[in-house]
């Protein structure tokens, strides 16, 4: 049985390489994917305390329903992109810089 | 009369037929969209008639039958649909098909010509099906459900002719003001289902059902399934209360009521005086067993003082509906009152007889208005053809619509010899009797329904006399065309007293006030005796004040500037009170807070933004002249400096993220640190 | 070293070294893939908390669903992008070094953070009751699904609805007037 902190660490690295991924890629699609390192670093976390929580259920059940969510966001997220490649015929968030003005 | 009796399944099967005829009246009519609507829908009122007759026959004072289906299951709840025959929804359900049916009928000529009249037609089968609904289902989810849809279709049969403007400003009062009580009725539900689990009213509510099963002990109100503190009974009895008083039109939510009569009179005569504000006083039946002390005191005086107060606005008012709409408010009260104190059974007689009479009072008026509205057009007049001081004399011109009204009104009067005296005959000595075992001011509370009794005597002797009699203004004004009169001849025959009692002077032998009291004969008091022979004898002198007051030729002006006389015509100024206090008030709370927003939030927001302009400007200035002018004086090590330094305001997205998360870090690391 | 924390650990690092490179990658295709079998391990390692549902779930949901979505996202987007971002020059940057540090924080952080908090020795986690391998979980899930969690089970298919809606309004074409 491998022990709960374990799991903690490596949900920790893997949360840590995402951000990296969202802090520094020059595509949005690995921003994106970047993201869903986060998401899947918590989904992770989740999972491991539900297997001491056998009454509730609480952590698989919610791990499921972040897994949903990421989706849903993927997707819209994704369109988004699509819109911003329409409308700036790139998706290099570093040449996306109308904040500025 | 074996060959009517029917198994408990057909039962069900008709009472569903009679529910869903006229809503598929509704669909065919508004798919047909053709004029010819009049004949699907009066077949279909009919089929629902004699169905709801036949169920009638099996179980009037028979059996009590229930039938449900699983409706739908959330989790390990499962909530049931289904049909709740008893005498009560049997009565109801022959009333609202008969009266519909008669309504029916006489809307043929009455709506004739109207251009969209399909849609008429479409929406009284709406609701007809929803009221139906309403009195025959087993669950309160579902009469919260076919509750909302009556208020719904009358909406739209009140703003028919929604092209005037108050007529849509009346339909737009009356759903708003309806929508309190749905929150009442969905508070009490509320209560209900987390108090014992269940919406099945034959669970709830049957002798020895759960509601009665509960007990109150130290405080707590307890269920099998759940406790709570004694108030919540009280709420709950409220919340319900709080529903009936809408659809009731009981005071202060009657407003409504006085302003709906903007729609068709027929429509007026069938929702508003017969089936719909009986809405309100039926789900007071239905839940009848969870009122405590608390909830029935608030009861009967909001009914009393509601009966009293209509009554009193009806005094002087001059359009000849109005005068109808408030006498329907006042009678209203009545059958409120005669449940607070307890008469159930006296009240659901009251809302029976009321039903007819009212309906001819207005149908009768109806044909008044029909007539000279035709009179004004012929001649191309300009008049309020709705107004009685300008009419009069109708009396040989419209025999039948006089004769009619004479009869109802005396109804309404309680005269003798009529449906409504036996009814209200009724409430009056039990509310005395009633009153007997009390002090204070439930002591009041009789002769407060005896004086507004009399008043109603008085404003219906008043409307008759002004319309029949004295000198006619509109030469060659006939009668209604006979589809019309007939209806009213039959209703006229269905508020004398034969159809409910064969002793034309004693409620007590009544075979509907024994369907619902039971059979044990009541003491024979001295209230049996003097209430109705005090009553009659005093409503008589009125009847002959009124008539040389109103009735003769030359009409005596009585004064109309008086502080009296002013705050019964403005209707106690309940509209103008309830213009100042919410409508007003929350113009002025929107306009204060509009006020707020724009001198105060935005204020402080431009000045936020102008302030970090500043900032930013000054940051500018630094960036230009301090770090520039470093970069370019010193060598390539200080320029990397200076684009880190900028590089804070490019406005991409990571850059910021970067600076955001630097930030958080570093305190965390700091603070884990120390 | 038993059979099982073998097999562990060499998923994890698996899923960590996938990540790192799927991050690394300059060629966008490559790294799309590589996230593919990220994915995978770290659906193994799910099973390893006896989350056998989960894994599969999640192998369903991003490779079936997500994985697809990105590339075509991609080859949508990317028809002159394409020759040009993928060979990047992949030089050192500053914002690298930035993220780098932050990354790195935080990772100290989260780990100290772990350290600190002792989670094995967790009261809930010691007395609580723990899901044994013969258990069936997806017979508990559904159970769960339908009950205990019915009300996040409804929010969660409203919100999944209006992203749908969401994704369709942004993503259609515009109409030209």
């Amino acid at each position: 049985m491998i022990p709960l902190s374990h799991f903690m660490i490596i949900s920790a690295a893997l949360f840590c390489i995402g951000l990296f991924a969202v802090l520094t890629k020059r595509n949005a699609i690995q921003i994106l994917i970047g993201i869903e390192f986060m998401i899947n670093a918590a989904i992770l976390n989740f999972v491991a305390a539900g297997r001491f929580d056998r009454v509730a259920g609480g952590g698989q059940m919610f791990a499921l329903f972040a897994i949903v969510l990421a989706a849903a966001g993927v997707a819209v997220a994704l369109a988004i992109i699509l819109n911003v490649y329409k409308h700036f015929r790139t998706i290099n968030p570093d040449k996306i810089d109308t904040l500025k003005n | 009369m074996d060959f009517l009796t029917f198994s408990a399944n057909t039962l069900c099967l008709l009472s569903l037929i009679a529910l869903v005829f006229p809503f598929s009246s509704f669909l065919v009519i508004l798919q047909l969209k053709k004029s010819q609507g009049a004949t699907i829908s009066i077949f279909n009122i009919s089929v629902s008639l004699i169905a709801s007759l036949l169920v009638f026959i099996n179980v009037w004072n028979s059996t009590t039958l229930q039938q449900q289906v699983e409706w739908f299951q959330v989790g390990t709840v499962s909530i049931s649909a289904g049909i709740l025959l008893n005498n009560l929804s049997v009565l109801m359900m022959v009333l609202v098909s008969a009266i519909s049916l008669l309504v029916h009928i006489y809307s043929i000529s009455y709506m004739k010509g109207d251009e969209n009249i399909y849609k008429y037609w479409a929406y009284l089968g709406l609701f007809c099906f929803s009221m139906m609904g309403l009195v025959i289902s087993d669950s309160l989810l579902l009469i919260y459900m076919f509750w909302e849809l009556v208020g719904m279709s009358s909406y739209l049969l009140i703003g028919f002719w929604f092209t005037k403007d108050a007529a849509s400003q009346a339909a737009k009062k009356a759903f708003i003001m309806n929508r309190i009580g749905d929150l009442g009725f969905l508070t009490g539900l509320m209560i209900i289902y987390s108090q014992f689990g269940t919406f099945d009213i034959g669970r709830l509510f049957n002798v020895g059902g759960l509601v009665d099963s509960a007990s109150i002990i130290n405080g707590f109100w307890i269920s099998e399934s759940a406790s709570v503190p004694v108030i919540w009974l009280t709420i709950a009895g409220l919340a319900f209360f709080i529903g009936a008083m809408t659809k009731s039109a009981q005071f202060p939510l009657h407003t409504w009521l006085p302003d709906a009569m903007q729609g068709p009179t027929s429509v007026s005569s069938l929702i508003h005086a017969a089936t719909m504000v009986a809405a309100g006083v039926f789900l007071l039946g239905r839940v009848y067993p969870l009122f405590d002390s608390i909830a029935l005191n608030t009861i009967t005086v909001v009914g009393v003082f509601t009966a009293f107060m209509a009554a009193t606005i009806a005094l002087t008012q001059n359009d000849i509906k109005r005068i109808l709409a408030y006498s329907t408010i006042s009678q209203l009260g009545f059958m409120i009152a005669a449940m607070g104190i307890g008469a159930y059974g006296e009240s659901i007689f009251h809302l029976a007889t009321h039903a007819f009479f009212k309906c001819l009072l207005f149908l009768a008026a109806g044909s008044v208005i029909h007539q000279l509205h035709h009179y004004k057009e012929h001649h191309s007049l300009e008049f309020n053809h709705q107004d009685i001081r300008l009419m009069g004399g109708l009396r040989k011109q419209m025999p039948i619509a006089f004769i009619t009204m004479c009869i109802a009104a005396a109804a309404l009067a309680g005269l003798p010899f009529t449906s409504g005296f036996l009814s209200k005959d009724a409430i009056l000595i039990t509310s005395f009797e009633w009153a007997e075992g009390y002090h204070g001011f439930k002591k009041l509370v009789p002769f407060v329904l005896v004086l507004t009794s009399w008043l109603t005597v008085f404003y219906i002797g008043r409307l008759i006399f002004k319309v029949f009699f004295g000198k006619s203004n509109y030469k060659g004004v006939k009668d209604a065309p006979w589809p019309m009169t007939r209806i009213l001849l039959i209703l006229a025959f269905f508020s004398l007293f034969p159809l409910f009692s064969v002793n034309p002077l004693s409620y007590d032998n009544s075979w509907l006030l024994q369907g619902f009291v039971p059979a044990g004969v009541k003491p024979f008091d001295i209230f049996h005796l003097l209430v109705p022979i005090i009553v009659t004898g005093i409503s008589a002198i009125i009847v002959l004040i009124s008539y040389k007051l109103y009735g003769g030729t030359a009409t005596k002006q009585l004064p109309e500037n008086g502080l009296l006389y002013r705050f019964s015509n403005r209707a106690w100024y309940l509209d103008r009170v309830y213009d100042l206090l919410f409508v007003r008030s929350i113009t002025a709370l929107s306009i204060i807070s509009h006020k707020f927003d724009t001198l105060i939030v935005d204020g402080l927001v431009n000045s936020l933004a102008g302030l970090a302009r500043i900032i930013s400007d000054i940051i500018h200035w630094f960036d230009r002249h301090v770090v520039d002018g470093l970069v370019n004086g010193i060598a390539s090590l200080a320029s990397k400096t200076g684009d880190f330094a900028r590089q804070f305001q490019t406005g991409k997205l990571q850059h910021y993220l970067i600076t955001m998360l630097t930030l958080v870090v570093t305190f965390f690391i700091i603070t884990y640190l120390i | 070293m038993s059979a099982e924390q073998l097999a562990f650990y060499f998923f994890a690092s698996l899923t960590l070294i996938s990540a790192l490179l799927v991050v690394c990658m300059q060629n966008l295709v490559r790294s799309i893939f590589l996230f593919f079998v990220t994915i995978f391990s770290l659906a193994a390692m799910f099973v390893f908390a006896l989350a056998d549902f989960i894994a599969v779930t999640e192998v369903v949901v991003y490779v079936g669903g997500v994985l697809v979505l990105m590339l075509f996202a991609f080859m949508l987007s990317n028809k002159e992008l394409l020759s040009g971002l993928q060979n990047i020059a992949g030089g050192f940057k500053f914002t690298h070094l930035a993220g780098l540090l932050i990354c790195g924080g935080m990772l100290f952080l989260l780990v100290s953070a772990i350290s600190a908090a002792d989670v094995v020795n967790l009261s809930w986690i010691k007395n609580g009751q723990a899901i044994s391998e013969n258990d069936n979980t997806i017979h508990q899930i559904g159970i769960h699904t339908m009950t205990r969690y019915l009300l996040p089970f409804e929010v969660v298919s409203v919100f999944l609805m209006m992203a749908l809606i969401g994704a369709a309004h942004l993503s259609r074409r515009e109409r030209r007037s």
